[in-house]
Parts: structure tokens; sequence; C-alpha cells
């Protein structure tokens, strides 16, 4: 194994993969072309996802109502609401969560991520305070609703919101996106993965006298294969940088985009500006990789014996 | 050097197309391999580097019985075998130099050797000044010569020819073989499989006859018969 990393070995790898590059160059550039479609498709769907998670954060874990607490409340205002609260505990109430300004700061951050202008205007001396409820029966719309009207009554309460109202929509909206995308790119990647193949055979079939010439001199397995598993990884690479550039492009086109839809769209959580876009080019460059390898890598194995 | 004990090989149930064959050739002989088309000449040499393998018997190559060898160590068996073609086998796109050379780049010599290696057997086979050459641009002689220089280029303890002088002309042909005496009196053993009647009646080696997978005759300084 240790000779096959010689240096004479590396240049003749490297020679041949672009040797090899050049006879394909249709097949290789329909390969790359694939590759980069499905793996756009596969890193929008992750960000697609994380715009919904941001959306859905306040909701989690069985959130079904918010009671919004108006900006500077006095303690007195805020425990009126939190005795009504405690009363239910146990009873039509699981359980509540209190989320004050700073946590209400970092959650306007998520939700307002697309929406710079607003997010600037809220502050800690504005920024309405909120309860989370966990009622015991989630699926109880009418007695939710019921609740909604007695807290919206109470005098430090700014505004009540049901999951219902953002929720199931949105989940809805996730789930019919997220079916469908991952299909789409499931699809794509497999068929990236079988023209990748499709190139390596190909490939070593116009090459078929030299690998008989090179088996018969004495050259290993490995030594074969790896020129046409470095082309198929390289091809999959270039397709992940191919579609990282163009995730780049559309998120940042969508974000800026955001920004001008109306506050109370419901979009302007649906954006991602953190470093989340950069995992995912990060997967999407090894996902490529990988798809290239593994397909150059069959191909490769099973077509050796030309 | 090589020993076939009781080889027998068959491609389908009804084609057999070696039998029983035995025989032990010593290092440094010229063996000729003769018969008729179908006689087994070609199957008998890709035993040899185990390109096939048989149903039966034993193929045991410097010392080593070649049947039992683990594919990973067949690369290594190969470098130790030189092979020469009716067809050449060389490559289009390569010059003579980069045909020779490929043989040593493929499993690892580094660049230094190639570079001083390479010219020398060019040079052995008398194609010293053709290097850039490609084959299309040689004759059918000269082709020949430099498929002998790759098989070569390495020094291999033994050369397997198959028809080498098949798609040449006669004169050409003796040339061919003045060569391969001359490798073979490096201490090199040569085993040919040949139709050429003139070629092995000149050259009066070894002889080992086959026919329809069974050896019929294997004389010392035989002719073709």
């Amino acid at each position: 194994m240790s000779d096959l990393f010689s240096l004479s070995r590396i240049a003749y790898t490297l020679r041949e993969t672009w040797a090899s590059f050049q006879r394909n160059v249709t097949l290789t550039a329909a390969a790359i072309i694939t590759s980069a479609v499905s793996l756009l498709i596969f890193g929008l769907t992750l960000l697609i996802q994380h715009g919904f998670d941001n959306l859905l954060a306040r909701w989690e874990g069985g959130v079904e109502m918010i009671v919004y607490v108006q900006a500077q409340t006095s303690d007195e205002g805020r425990a009126v609401i939190e005795e009504n609260l405690t009363k239910q505990v146990g009873v039509t109430i699981e359980r509540f969560e209190y989320c004050d300004v700073q946590c209400s700061l970092a959650d306007a951050d998520r939700v307002l991520a697309g929406d710079p202008t607003t997010r600037g205007l809220l502050t800690e001396a504005n920024i309405p305070t909120l309860y989370k409820i966990v009622p015991t029966d989630g699926t109880d719309v009418a007695f939710l609703r019921g609740l909604k009207v007695d807290y919206e009554d109470l005098p430090a309460v700014q505004n009540v919101v049901l999951a219902e109202e953002q929720l199931d929509l949105i989940s809805k909206l996730q789930g019919f996106i997220s079916t469908y995308t991952t299909g789409l790119w499931i699809a794509l990647m497999m068929a990236s993965g079988l023209l990748i193949w499709n190139t390596i055979r190909t490939a070593m079939f116009a090459r078929r006298r030299e690998i008989e010439v090179m088996k018969l001199v004495g050259a290993t397995d490995w030594f074969i294969r790896i020129p046409f598993m470095l082309e198929g990884l390289i091809q999959g690479i270039l397709g992940g940088v191919m579609a990282v550039g163009a995730m780049s492009f559309i998120n940042w086109r969508w974000t800026n985009g955001v920004a001008s839809f109306p506050e109370n769209s419901g979009f302007t959580a649906l954006v991602v500006v953190d470093g989340y876009q950069w995992t995912v080019a990060l997967i999407i460059l090894v996902f490529g990789a990988l798809v290239g390898m593994v397909g150059s890598g069959i191909a490769a194995s099973r077509f050796l014996d030309v | 050097m090589i020993r076939l004990e009781n080889v027998t090989k068959s491609y389908a149930a009804d084609v057999v197309a070696l039998r029983d064959a035995s025989f032990d050739i010593a290092k440094g002989e010229f063996v000729f391999l003769v018969g008729p088309s179908g006689s087994g000449k070609s199957t008998m040499l890709r035993l040899l580097n185990r390109q096939d393998r048989p149903e039966r018997g034993a193929v045991w190559v410097a010392g080593r019985n070649i049947i039992d060898m683990p594919p990973s160590r067949v690369p290594l068996l190969r470098r130790n075998i030189g092979n020469i073609f009716q067809d050449y086998k060389l490559l289009s796109n390569k010059t003579v130099f980069e045909n020779v050379a490929f043989a040593q780049e493929v499993i690892g010599k580094p660049r230094h050797v190639i570079r001083q290696q390479v010219p020398a057997v060019l040079d052995l086979v008398g194609l010293a000044g053709k290097e850039e050459r490609f084959p299309h641009q040689l004759s059918g002689g000269e082709q020949q010569r430099v498929s002998i220089a790759r098989a070569f280029v390495n020094r291999p303890l033994i050369l397997i020819a198959d028809e080498p002088t098949g798609n040449l002309d006669p004169a050409t042909g003796e040339g061919i073989m003045r060569l391969l005496d001359r490798i073979n009196k490096t201490g090199t053993t040569v085993v040919m499989a040949t139709h050429d009647q003139r070629i092995v009646n000149t050259m009066r080696k070894r002889v080992i006859q086959l026919d329809r997978g069974v050896i019929v005759r294997d004389q010392a300084r035989g002719v073709y018969e």
C-alpha cells in the first residue's frame, strides 16, 4: 500500500484522471450538472426545513397558546396572569412557561430574521414578554378558543395567539414541501450517482486496452481503480460547488425579497441568515463527494475485468 | 521455474482446453508450444500468468503454486512475467517511450529509474532514436519490438509470447526471434506459442506439442513436424 502513494504514482494518477476528464467531456458535464441540481434541491430542502423550524420554534413542546404581555407591565400586572394560569395547572393546563425580555428578544431574532427593520424597532423597553401554555388536551379546539377569550380580557395582556391559527397551516405547508423536495432530491441523487457510474463505466470501456495491459504488467486493482474513483469524486465535488453557489444566490435573493413582505405575512421567519447556511454547504460538498466516490467506486470495481 | 502438474482446464462441459497436462520448464529455457488452433496453447499461457485457473492440477511458477494464490498477490506474480502478443497491444495514444515506461509507471517505479531503464531497453530492441514516435508511425516489426521492450523492461523471470511473429513477414519474424533469443541468453525463461514451422525448425529449441488439449510430444531441440 505504501508504494501506492509514491510521488510517481500520484503524478500518474492525477495525469490519468485529467486525461479521462478530457476524454468524456459531455458525459462528465452531464454528470456534474445532474449532481449540482440534485445537491441544490437537497440543500434548499435543508434550508426550507430550517426556515420552518424558525417559524415553529415558539410552538415546540406541545405549546398551544401564547399569551403576550404588554411591555413594561408591572410585577403586579403579571402576577394576575400567572395566578390565573397557576390555578389551572393540573386541571386544564398541563404546564406553562414564562419567556422574559431576554427570551423574547432571542425569539424575535429568530422570527424576524428576514425583517431586520422591524426587528430593529424592538428593544428591551418595548418588546412584549410572553407565556407559553401547554394544555392538558391540545385537541380540544373549542376549549382553547374559550381560554383565549378569558385571557384576552385580563388587563396586562396584549393579545393571545392559538397554535391552530399559525401552526396548522405552517405544519401542513412544511409537510407538503418536505415530502416533495425530499423525494425529488433522493431521486435526483440516485440519477446523478447512476450517471457518474455510467460515466466511469464508459471511461473504463474506452480504456479497456490500457487496463488489460496494466493488469498484465502487474498493476494492482486499487492502482487501476483510483484514477476512476478520483474522477467520480471530482465530479461529485464540482457538482457540490455549483450547488453551493446556486444555493447561496437563491438564499440571498429570498432573504432580500422577504424583507419587503408585509410584517404579518408569516414569512419573516422563513429565512436562514445564521451560520446554518455554511453547515449546509459543507454537507452538500461531503454528500457530493460521497455520491461521486460511491458511484465511481462501484463502477470501477464492477467493470475492472473489461 | 515453471511446473504444470496434471492440469485440466475446460471452458464448458464439452470443451476441454487442456487435459491432464504436466511438464517442467527450467530457468533460462526456451520452449516452443506448438499445435493447431484450438489445441490449448493460448490457454496454457493464460494459466501461467493467472489469467485463468484450471479445474484440476497445480501450476507452479517460481516456486509457488499460483492456483491458490490470493488475488492480491497476482499483480506481484505478473511483475515477474513479461507478455508479448500477436497484435502487440500497444497504446495508440502513447509514444514508444511512453508505451514502455507505462509498464514501469503502473508498478510504481521512480521516474529517474524509468528515465534510465527505458532508453536502455529500447536500445536493446533496436529502437534507439524512435522514442517519440507513435505506434502508427512504426512498421509491424518495430511495433512488436516495442511490445518486447515493454515486456522486458522490468526484467521479468519469464517471457510469455503468444504468436509474436504471427502478423509479420518471415524476415521481420526472424529479427524478432533473434531478439527473443538474445533476451533468453540473459537468463530469462521464454515460453512461446507459435504456428511458424520455419522458426521452430531453425531455432531447434525444446518443443511441447499439443493436440486437442493433450501434450502429445515434449522434445528437446525439436522441430515442428
